[in-house]
């Protein structure tokens, strides 16, 4: 192998890669996920209660409900907004509170108020938020509170938000998107053109070609994993660490982007693969998603040992220690897969 | 147009299609890991909220409590109930002391404990404290002067609630037959960039000849995956004419689409990029439908939004002919515009 001859085809790849689709689309995608997720799905995915209000008056009780953690407010400003809304699921209540509503409620008198319950609701959220809105009905009357109230909390695991959940698909789509998408379809189109075995009746070897292509996919990968990671403000206090395992990740993405690349014939057959392996390498991703999945079903997945350590470090303010058996098996598939690696070069060569 | 030339012509690009065992092998490998999914996936929606109740003397309105979502269950000591709190079993536990009811009587305040586990979601939380102080206000005879009239718009699915894994069908079917698409344009775009489709029309083969075994080719593929998956994970269970045909329906879309991508595409990348703003766009509905409330009315403009409701409002709701009929008469018009579309966007490339 000549590292002359590996960086010359490294710089072409990297001047010609900007033209190709899958390069812009492995930059600008897990970017775009990114955004999309956080910005969307972090509040979509609330098990919150929501209301919705329509304020004919001026009433506090909208401020009041606004301040609530545990309830998602709207406002509305008409009342067929609020029932569409109600209908669409946007919201799972809406309440009307008529003009004067704060004054009736100081005097004592009874006041009415219109609801709208959305059809699917859970149980639950219609009892919450009848209790909430009876309980800043309250608050605004003055009522004082007949009783003490202290909460204890009992053992030690903490609320997982669904942008964490929601973390380690971001973090695999940037890893795989680059690292396997590139020099997988990279190869197959130098051997659909023939400009493969052009390569090779030069000095160039089929390694030297392998390498290159995979380097650029590291490069590209580890990049992307960083830049998700910094987006999503998940950089945790080892970030050498995290940067460790994410080059470990990009290798693995790589290393299965060669293989493709050096078995399957053509591009219609490599989106048939990533069909079927982009669920297996997701796999991981789902089970954080759903906590009832139980976690032995991750570890089954290879991927996992690249996404474990890194919500380690970054979520659960891990260290070497905790993280340290993961990468070893992170690493050991790596070794493993580039003797296959190896062998299908070998095989891409006859 | 020949049905002997197009019967030829679908019997080589399915035999060219299973003759390639991997390609084959990794279609029936996605379908099985799409039902995988949905079998991992929880199967029912636990909507109420139980709580565990330790008091030596329980006041008559935490004894009356009627509430729908509400489940008070007695527990025989302060220990149980932190262990069963501890375990799960309910999502909070409520103390009261022995004398609550005196404490009331004088208008002293009794002091309640409120146990949660850690990873308690903050609504639970002010949820149960938000109840507890509401019975407090009413055993003290302390009534709310409000009046609620409530309508429940929709139907009310109290106690029957779809558990996120059925909403998912729409998208799983959407994802399978979608994905088709690509291989389609792809199939298509191959046969015009490596001449075969030109020189085809240089034998008996006509253009329509072309498109009809291609279609045919397309929506059989797209509709066997759908078909089979929703049949495995209990789609076909409610009224399953209707999925077969919106099944169907959504197989020609597809098939349109397909036209259309390879119709713009001059390589397997151009492929790729249009295949990926399809797809989607495709998915939007289906999403819509698996967290509802997410997307206004701009979502009919979708096509796919016509196939992802009807799937779900006759799976999930046993919708029949009668409520999903404007929405079927509305995706055979996008089918009729997207197919004719793509018919005449290749046709020019053809020629």
């Amino acid at each position: 192998m000549s590292l002359k001859r590996v960086a010359v085809l490294l710089g072409k790849e990297f001047l010609q890669g900007p033209k190709n689709y899958i390069f812009v689309f492995a930059i600008v995608a897990p970017v775009i996920i990114s955004l999309v997720f956080s910005l969307v799905f972090g509040t979509l995915f609330t098990d919150k209660p929501k209301l919705g209000i329509v304020d004919e008056g001026n009433s506090q009780l909208v401020a009041m409900s606004r301040e609530l953690d545990s309830v998602i407010t709207k406002e509305y400003s008409t009342v067929s907004d609020m029932r569409g809304a109600v209908e669409s699921g946007a919201v799972d209540m809406g309440i009307v509170l008529p003009e004067g509503f704060d004054d009736t409620v100081s005097r004592g008198e009874k006041v009415e108020i219109e609801a709208y319950i959305w059809g699917e609701s859970l149980a639950r959220n219609r009892t919450i938020l009848p209790v909430t809105i009876a309980n800043l009905v309250r608050d605004l009357g003055g009522q004082e509170v007949p009783v003490e109230i202290e909460s204890v909390t009992l053992g030690d695991e903490e609320s997982i938000p669904w942008s964490d959940r929601l973390l380690p698909f971001i973090v695999l789509a940037a890893v795989f998107l680059g690292g396997l998408m590139l020099p997988a379809t990279s190869l197959i189109n130098e051997k659909q053109k023939k400009t493969l075995e052009a390569l090779v009746i030069t000095p160039t070897t089929i390694g030297d070609v392998f390498v290159a292509k995979g380097l650029v996919g590291i490069v590209i990968s580890l990049v992307m994993g960083i830049a998700i990671l910094l987006l999503n403000q998940a950089f945790g206090a080892e970030p050498l660490l995290l940067v460790g395992v994410l080059a470990l990740g990009a290798i693995m993405a790589v290393e299965l982007g060669l293989l493709c690349g050096a078995l399957v014939k053509d591009i219609t057959t490599l989106f048939a693969l990533w069909k079927f392996a982009g669920i297996l390498l997701f796999g991981p991703a789902f089970v954080y998603m759903f906590p009832q999945i139980p976690e032995w079903i991750g570890r089954i997945f290879p991927t996992y040992y690249i996404i474990q350590p890194i919500v380690d470090i970054s979520q659960q303010g891990g260290g070497w220690p905790e993280i340290a058996l993961n990468v070893s098996i992170l690493a050991g598939l790596n070794l493993v897969l580039a003797v296959i690696v190896v062998f299908a070069a070998r095989k891409t060569m006859q | 147009m020949s049905f002997r030339i197009i019967k030829a012509l679908v019997a080589k690009d399915l035999s060219l299609f299973f003759r390639n065992r991997f390609y084959a092998l990794i279609t029936v490998l996605g379908i099985v890991t799409y039902i995988a999914i949905y079998l991992v996936m929880p199967s029912s929606v636990d909507e109420r909220l139980e709580i565990g109740l330790y008091a030596p003397v329980v006041p008559p309105v935490f004894e009356q409590i009627s509430e729908e979502g509400v489940e008070i269950e007695p527990v025989e000591s302060k220990e149980a109930l932190v262990e069963a709190v501890i375990e799960g079993q309910y999502a909070a536990g409520v103390e009261l002391p022995a004398d609550i009811m005196e404490k009331f009587a004088s208008g002293q305040k009794p002091q309640v404990t409120l146990y949660f586990t850690a990873d308690a979601p903050e609504e639970v939380k002010d949820a149960v404290e938000f109840l507890i102080r509401e019975l407090a206000y009413l055993q003290t005879g302390q009534m709310l002067a409000i009046d609620v009239s409530a309508e429940i718009l929709g139907r009310d699915m109290l106690g029957e609630q779809i558990p996120t894994r059925d909403r998912m069908r729409p998208l799983f079917a959407l994802a399978l037959i979608m994905f088709e698409t690509m291989g389609l344009a792809s199939l298509i775009s191959q046969e015009i960039e490596q001449g075969t489709a030109q020189a085809l029309l240089v034998t008996p083969t006509n253009v329509k000849d072309l498109f009809a075994a291609k279609g045919l080719m397309g929506v059989g593929l797209a509709f066997a995956q759908a078909v089979f998956f929703m049949a495995i994970v209990g789609g076909m269970s409610s009224q399953p004419l209707i999925i077969l045909t919106t099944l169907l329906l959504g197989a020609i879309l597809v098939t349109g689409a397909g036209f259309l991508i390879a119709s713009l595409s001059k390589d397997m990348m151009s492929v790729m990029a249009w295949g990926a703003v399809v797809i989607i766009v495709f998915a939007i509905p289906a999403f819509g439908i698996m967290v509802p409330g997410t997307i206004s009315g701009w979502v009919k403009a979708i096509p796919s939004y016509y196939l992802a409701d009807i799937v779900h409002q006759a799976a999930n709701f046993g919708a029949g002919w009668g409520d999903v009929w404007p929405n079927l008469l509305i995706l055979m018009g996008f089918n009729v515009a997207i197919v004719g579309g793509g018919i005449m966007a290749l046709r020019r490339k053809f020629q």
